[in-house]
């Protein structure tokens, strides 16, 4: 972060914590310093890491189920003209379609379960995968293909070694949106049927009926700091593994 | 007749998938292990369309759907297009409000929900926000990148031509950076559509998200695939009708590819 953006934020937190302490904000905004306190104590008693291990469970399940799935189809897509026929009109005429509106169907068919959220949550990363791998394909200059296969590469040597790592930027770009989706519906899912009284949105709805909003802020803080913390930890693999390729970085990380 | 069949073939081909699909479903449900109540067939749910097409359930619930999913979308247009403009255009307003993106972006804003419906209460307002919350990330940051895109050399040459600041904001970075902005609408559009049904379902009294949950609770499966099927159709014409306008717009280049966004 540059020093103007880290002023910014200072200033907008000591504007938050006077202001609470001055009494001048309703009840229901409690200030930062409480909400830190209340923070320390869940993460101590061990009930945050309990609501946070069950939900992570969930979207990273979610995500690696359908992100594995939307990104295999996808290639197969990309290399493949009957594959892309086949797939291609079901994608669009499916993608634009709210996938929280099949939450209900997956409740009634699987139960209040996890079986339903991570499926959910499978539905829903699909799609900017397949997406994002299939355009990966059709963006590897052709050049490349050639070249490989005149020095006697077999189609899998070519698939493998020029056509998968020349669209891995794409499939990033894919994974990063899937991942902020998984976080979404792991929470929706959460807040709408929570069974076994786990998971940080119950944490949150539960805090909300009972008008605790020092812990629901406490919650909200630590579905930030897991949501930043994997998107962090997805830009890390990338860079990892795409060293030496030209990633443009966005406004994120400028 | 060679000739009639092929262009009977050429017709169905592009949805012969979904042909497949819907064969699929239908032959699961009758002939499938499942039950018909939890898997109801094709036709059981065309007649509870019919019925919710023609009844007077539908309609309120659709309005107040669509009025949340224009007053947030709107909202995030006019907020986000002049917010990714600034940033883009002075260095100084861009760093300062940068870590509402870097820090922002991968924080789930739909965690903010019940404290909004704390503070606005659970009629359009709460869910209004919340819309436009979520749609003003891809928004602000499409302008920002397409206004940052926008080739030096033309402005340049606007200006020593004796372009004002005005003009050559409309006559060349507007025009140039629009692919960009409309790939941002392209982006939010379904997520306005996603955010609305979910709060819809969370806390609701109306909206098609809250007829979901009701048929779901009510145990009416099919009711349940109609105003799913209902709610698909919808977004799918208003995706597309904003591909037209896109297009009209800007006819000059053709549209990006929408996932290459982040």
């Amino acid at each position: 972060m540059n020093r103007e953006g880290a002023v910014f934020v200072a200033v907008l937190a000591l504007l938050w914590q006077g202001l609470a302490s001055a009494g001048m904000l309703p009840g229901y905004l409690v200030s930062p310093t409480i909400i830190l306190g209340e923070f320390v104590s869940l993460a101590r008693s061990g009930e945050l890491l309990r609501h946070s291990a069950v939900s992570l469970y969930r979207s990273l399940t979610g995500l690696a189920l359908g992100a594995g799935l939307g990104v295999a189809i996808g290639l197969l897509a990309g290399i493949s003209r009957r594959v892309a026929g086949f797939s291609e009109p079901l994608v669009s005429l499916t993608y634009p379609v709210p996938k929280v509106a099949f939450l209900p169907v997956l409740l009634v068919w699987f139960g209040i379960s996890d079986m339903s959220k991570i499926l959910l949550i499978a539905l829903s990363c699909f799609y900017p995968c397949y997406i994002a791998a299939l355009y990966g394909v059709r963006a590897v200059d052709p050049v490349w293909v050639w070249a490989a296969r005149n020095m006697g590469a077999r189609p899998g040597r070519v698939f493998f070694r020029v056509i998968v790592p020349g669209a891995a930027v794409h499939i990033f770009g894919g994974l990063r949106v899937s991942l902020a989706l998984a976080f979404i519906l792991m929470l929706a899912s959460e807040l709408i049927g929570s069974s076994n009284r786990l998971g940080l949105g119950f944490l949150l709805l539960n805090a909300d009926a009972g008008g605790r909003f020092d812990i629901m802020f406490a919650a909200i803080l630590a579905i930030a700091t897991l949501g930043f913390a994997a998107d962090r930890a997805l830009l890390f693999i990338r860079r990892m593994l795409l060293a030496g390729y030209t990633v443009s970085e966005d406004v994120a990380h400028a | 007749m060679p000739r009639v069949a092929r262009a009977v073939w050429t017709g169905i081909a592009p949805v012969y998938p979904v042909v497949v699909a819907l064969l699929a479903w239908e032959a699961f449900a009758r002939f499938g292990a499942a039950n018909p109540r939890l898997f109801p067939g094709l036709g059981a749910i065309a007649e509870q369309a019919i019925v919710l097409l023609r009844g007077h359930q539908l309609g309120p619930h659709l309005g107040a759907s669509m009025t949340r999913v224009a007053l947030g979308f709107g909202l995030a247009v006019v907020t986000g297009v002049p917010l990714g403009m600034l940033m883009s255009r002075s260095a100084r307003f861009g760093r300062t409000v940068e870590p509402l993106f870097s820090l922002g972006y991968p924080v789930p804003r739909i965690a903010l929900y019940p404290i909004a419906v704390f503070i606005f209460g659970i009629g359009h307002t709460s869910k209004v926000i919340l819309v436009a919350l979520e749609c003003l990330y891809p928004i602000a940051i499409q302008t920002y990148y397409g206004v940052r895109s926008v080739n030096r050399l033309y402005i340049w040459s606007a200006q020593n031509m004796g372009a004002g600041p005005s003009q050559v904001f409309w006559k060349v970075i507007a025009p140039a950076a629009a692919p960009h902005v409309f790939s941002g609408f392209r982006i939010a559009l379904p997520i306005a559509f996603i955010v609305t049904v979910l709060t819809e379902m969370v806390s609701s009294t109306e909206g098609l998200g809250w007829l979901i949950l009701y048929a779901s609770a009510s145990l009416v499966q099919a009711r349940v695939f109609a105003s799913v099927a209902i709610v698909a159709v919808i977004g799918f014409i208003v995706d597309r009708l904003l591909a037209v306008l896109r297009n009209r717009l800007i006819f000059w280049e053709r549209e990006p590819v929408l996932v290459a966004m982040r």
